[in-house]
């Protein structure tokens, strides 16, 4: 009998923030820095008589994220109310698009075993509120045995996207994959900030195993992944353990378990499952998404990361590995192209870009927008190097202490010592004296004679170049130094 | 003359014309409450004990009194919807139709009583008690807002806010002999409005003249962006005409429920309405509903559940209402606040509900019923193209005495059959006045409905039906 | 009798509803008669019959996206009997 093999089946659902200023269906704040239980109001604590209201501007980013998935908008979804009992959920229902969304059937592409390019197929995205976060910790802070669960419904009713694939992935690798990417895709389209840190993109993925010899495992829910790495290890586990049942003959039941990222493991959830259904929210009439509303959105959609990258590559020489860094983070690629735009080289910005403007924004934990080198200064860099203005050197040193310190190109190549267009003249005899003067044994050997070999004549050229931070030219140095040993 | 007598419009007009203050009329309507509240029992909260506070003394009605249903929120003053769940709640803000009032000068006098969550039909089924009918005591105001009819049947406010979705204005205004109003979905706000069906309930007016009516309809209706299933581009004009006209307008009756047999009282009263119009040149004529009149009722109630259940999926003890403190676990909490706070009727309807639309059967009832709405609504439209109103009862029988209610449930709520059929369509209706019936004194109220947005033109035929019929008396609120 | 005592105590729970037998008796009664006048839609033919959903072609009106901070936020404190400070408590739950 030949060894069973099994092929992973997953589906993945991703929740991400809306980026708005007031919730989906209230005119509260979406403030993540907001001290707990602020921004609340009788439609977000679900009071009696209160009623949702649709922020224009979460159907508009949910359109921009189901673009960015290369969704077609539809002109006609609706909400509905999706029931559970839970003292997050402040109307015991929470208003949802989940039976007919706003964007449908897209895709995302990622890399399979043999490194190809594959389609997953994304089903939909709909709009829904969030619920309240829950802190399960005494206010002493202890989390072993308290008795208390705390509330803060600054988090209900945000504004969420929850974008739905196919069963298409299968390995933890691809999750991954597809979840970076659609991370990456919904930032550039300004749907979504999706800061994992933030709670702003999570994670359920739906795990079944196909058997050779023609079994299929039941869909099992995995919950409660919220980072790239969560969702990598929920998965390998679920695939290890559905793989142990199916192998000793046993049956993977279907259920939502829970990935307890502490321990490692996914456990059976203790809650019951939610029962669910759905009535349509009769608060809230159709929504209509005209062409001219599709039009405008689709104008203010950006190039997405994949068509910029391929048009760094083309259309100005970079490398497939600098494209991709630079298309990464959208922020990074329009300084970079600020950068071309002014003038500089695509190459050379390309390498300074990802050399030196992300270390120093690695170091200092700051955000481009944040950043004191502008791009038009570092193009102007740039071009000083090409023009042999600026020794590599001097660049550096020059784009350091710019990066440090708030100032102008030309102040800071004054301050730093540096003449635009090289130490000549009257710069360079003052360097060559204070060089000679500095050193009268080696100017005594020289004048007696003795430097034959033209030794100490190198040594002291190489002092005044030092001293010129490399910006005199070598042959003018040996002529002027030349003629000052001969006074 | 005592003030309380007075209705709105002539109440309004003597505090602008200085024959009296504010200060006068609010005492006298205090002093009518006083002397019958006792046996009436219309009030779950009284906030007439301080001065009249009215916000704009220059607004049309500064100064004059009001109750709303309690299920209306109302800032800092406590709101119940007449269920023990909402405890001692005091909503943090307004709803919008009483926010309208208050900013014409409105004063308030209480919020008052009716059939928990606005479910029943007998203003019986409230965790404060029956109301009393002010015309006979022994017997219901009908629901679910009896509080709002018997207040203004007993002359302790000339004009008051109840809510109907599926007769709760129009069926109580008939059984308290006075004028109710349920406008057409959309019209007025909801916002404020503590829930019941969502996609039935509207909020209207009961008054004791049209024209009292026609004022505050004119408050009301205004757009509120609150509320997303209020109208933006609607401009009804409530101006009250004296000269308006029905001559030539068919009005009809429906073709089933002629099968239907109807009490001796209100079957004279369709004759003679039906006189009156046609004396007034309007041409009486027959629609037929063969759908409103055979699944109406199903449809109604599997819609008013399932939306019902939802929207009572809020109360639970954490954040407002009626609590626990000592529950080990949340289910245990959730458990015990809605087991002690919703009375028997309401978990009924909850459970109904929720058996629904369980996923099993949610195409099979939820579902169908929603396309069978969309026959009826379909229905309503034919039926409107042959004829500009249909008239019709409220119910088929007058108030029954207090604690005879139906054992059967279900047979109660085909009584609902002449009403609810409205909600369901969206429709405007107008429960209006007919005269006393001569054997039991009790009044007589008929129904007058058409098509969408009609609103208004129905309260032009209601004049004229007042102008022949008669207005109502105060009831003496069983002070005699 | 469509649904059993059971059936019917099931979906109360699901409620969060704990009957009296008095209270579920009635429950009983209350459902089955009204399933059975529910399944008259039976005999309607609804295969080509859009659902209801509101009473005229209405679309859902769009609101600005403008914050507009709700100032009686110590009326809605006031209300819970579960106010811990800034936060709202209820029982443990117990999340994995
Ligand atoms: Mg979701
Ligand atoms: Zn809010």
């Amino acid at each position: 009998m030949s060894e069973l093999t099994f092929t992973p089946v997953i589906g993945i659902e991703i929740h991400i923030r809306l980026k708005t200023d007031t919730k989906i269906f209230c005119a509260c704040s979406t403030d993540t820095d907001a001290p707990a239980n602020t921004n609340i109001c009788p439609v977000c604590m679900g009071l009696p008589g209160s009623l949702p209201r649709l922020n224009h501007n979460v159907v508009e980013k949910g359109m921009l994220a189901g673009m960015a998935l290369h969704c077609t908008v539809q002109p006609r979804s609706l909400f509905f109310r999706k029931s559970y009992f839970y003292p997050d959920l402040p109307k015991g229902h929470q208003i949802s698009q989940c039976d007919l969304p706003v964007v449908a059937d897209g895709y995302i592409e990622v890399h399979d075993a043999e490194g190809k390019l594959k389609k997953i197929r994304v089903n939909h995205l709909h709009l829904e509120e969030d619920a309240a976060a829950m802190h399960h910790s005494a206010s002493d802070g202890r989390l072993e045995g308290a008795s208390t669960s705390y509330v803060d419904y600054n988090r209900a009713g945000m504004p969420l996207g929850e974008i739905v694939s196919e069963p298409d992935i299968s390995s933890s690798a691809e999750a991954v994959e597809y979840a970076m990417n659609l991370q990456r895709r919904v930032r550039y389209a300004g749907a979504s900030d999706a800061d994992l840190d933030k709670g702003m993109m999570r994670f359920d993925a739906n795990v079944s195993l196909k058997c050779s010899d023609g079994r299929w495992g039941r869909k099992v829910e995995v919950k409660n992944m919220n980072s790239f790495r969560a969702l990598e290890r929920a998965i390998e586990f679920e695939i290890k353990r559905q793989k142990k049942i199916l192998q000793s003959g046993g049956e993977v039941l279907q259920e939502t378990r829970h990935w307890n990222d502490a321990k490692g493991v996914t456990s059976a959830s203790r809650v019951k499952e939610f029962y669910r259904k759905f009535i349509v929210e009769p608060d809230l009439p159709p929504l209509i998404v005209n062409q001219e509303w599709i039009d405008r959105v689709t104008a203010m959609m950006p190039e997405m990361p994949d068509v910029r990258a391929n048009r760094y590559v083309h259309d100005m020489g970079l490398t497939q590995e600098a494209a991709d860094i630079l298309t990464d983070d959208k922020a990074t690629a329009d300084y970079f192209e600020a950068c071309v735009k002014a003038g500089a080289n695509p190459v050379r910005a390309a390498n300074w870009v990802r050399t030196e403007v992300l270390r120093v924004l690695n170091e200092t934990q700051k955000k481009i927008s944040e950043f004191r080198v502008k791009p038009e200064v570092l193009a102007e860099i740039v071009r000083r190097v090409d023009d042999r203005k600026l020794s590599t050197t001097q660049a550096k040193e020059v784009f350091d202490y710019m990066c440090a310190n708030d100032c102008v190109l030309d102040d800071v190549v004054k301050k730093l010592g540096i003449t635009e267009g090289g130490v000549a003249g009257n710069a360079l005899a003052e360097i060559i004296s204070n060089v000679i003067k500095a050193n009268p044994d080696v100017l005594a050997e020289i004048q007696s004679g003795k430097d034959t070999k033209g030794k100490k004549f190198k040594f002291l050229q190489g002092l005044v170049m030092k001293e010129s931070k490399g910006q005199a030219k070598p042959q003018e140095v040996v002529e002027a130094l030349t003629a000052a040993l001969k006074k | 003359m005592e003030l309380y007598k007075l209705d709105l419009y002539e109440a309004s007009k003597g505090i602008k014309d200085r024959k009296f203050s504010a200060q006068e009329l609010f005492e006298s309507c205090r002093e009518r409450i006083d002397s019958c509240e006792g046996k009436i029992n219309a009030f779950i909260t009284r906030t007439d004990n301080a001065e009249p506070i009215t916000e704009n003394p220059y607004g049309i009605f500064a100064g004059v009194p009001t109750v709303l249903k309690d299920n209306l929120c109302t800032n800092g003053i406590r709101t119940t919807a007449a269920s023990r769940i909402l405890g001692n709640w005091k909503p943090p803000y307004d709803a919008t139709a009483w926010k309208y009032l208050r900013e014409a000068g409105a004063v308030l006098m209480g919020k008052v009583n009716m059939d928990e969550f606005a479910m029943g039909n007998t203003c019986g089924n409230s965790a404060f008690g029956p109301t009393h009918n002010p015309n006979d005591i022994s017997r219901i105001p009908g629901g679910s807002s009896g509080g709002s009819a018997a207040a203004v049947s007993a002359g302790y406010v000339p004009f008051s806010l109840g809510s109907d979705t599926g007769g709760s204005i129009r069926q109580p205004a008939s059984y308290c002999g006075v004028y109710g109003m349920k406008p057409t979905y959309g019209m007025v706000s909801r916002y404020g409005l503590i829930s019941y069906g969502s996609s039935l309930d509207q909020i209207g007016p009961f008054a004791r003249t049209i024209r009292d009516i026609q004022l505050v309809m004119s408050v009301l209706a205004q757009y509120d962006p609150m509320d997303s299933s209020c109208f933006r581009e609607k401009n009804p004009d409530f101006t009250h005409h004296e000269d308006a006209s029905i001559k030539g307008k068919r009005i009809a009756l429906v073709k089933e429920f002629q099968n239907f047999t109807l009490d001796a009282p209100i079957a004279e009263a369709m004759k003679k309405t039906q006189k009156v119009l046609e004396e007034n040149g309007a041409i009486i004529t027959e629609v037929s509903l063969p759908v409103v009149s055979k699944y109406a009722v199903a449809c109604y109630y599997a819609l008013a559940m399932s939306e019902a259940h939802t929207n009572l999926e809020r109360y639970d003890g954490v954040r407002y209402g009626y609590t626990v403190n000592d529950a080990a676990g949340i289910k245990e909490m959730f458990e015990r606040v809605r087991s002690y706070g919703f009375g028997s009727e309401v978990k009924s309807r909850i459970i109904a509900g929720t058996c629904l639309t369980e996923p099993s059967r949610c195409d099979e009832y939820y579902v169908a019923a929603t396309k069978v709405r969309t026959l009826i609504a379909q229905e309503f439209i034919r039926a409107f193209g042959e004829c500009d109103f249909i008239l019709q009862p409220v119910t088929p029988s007058l108030p029954h005495k207090i604690g005879e209610e139906d054992e059967d449930a279900m047979k109660g709520y085909e009584t609902d059959l002449y009403t609810l059929p409205v909600n369901l369509a969206g429709l405007p209706g107008l429960s209006f006045f007919t005269g006393y019936d001569d054997s039991t004194k009790l009044p007589v109220g008929l129904q007058l409905i058409g098509p969408r947005w009609s609103d208004s033109e129905i309260l032009n035929a209601g004049m004229i039906l007042e102008r022949h019929l008669g207005s109502p008396k105060i009831a003496d609120g069983g002070v005699k | 009798m469509k649904l059993s005592r059971e059936e019917v105590n099931d979906i109360a729970l699901e409620s969060r509803l704990l009957l009296t037998e008095k209270e579920l008796d009635g429950a009983v009664k209350y459902i089955n008669n009204f399933l059975d006048i529910l399944d008259s839609f039976k005999e309607l033919d609804l295969t080509n019959v859009e659902p209801f959903s509101f009473a005229e072609a209405l679309e859902c009106p769009l609101r600005e996206d403008k914050v507009k901070a709700f100032t009686n936020t110590q009326g809605i404190f006031n209300e819970s009997e579960h106010v811990d400070g800034s936060y709202f408590k209820v029982p443990r739950i117990m999340e994995d």
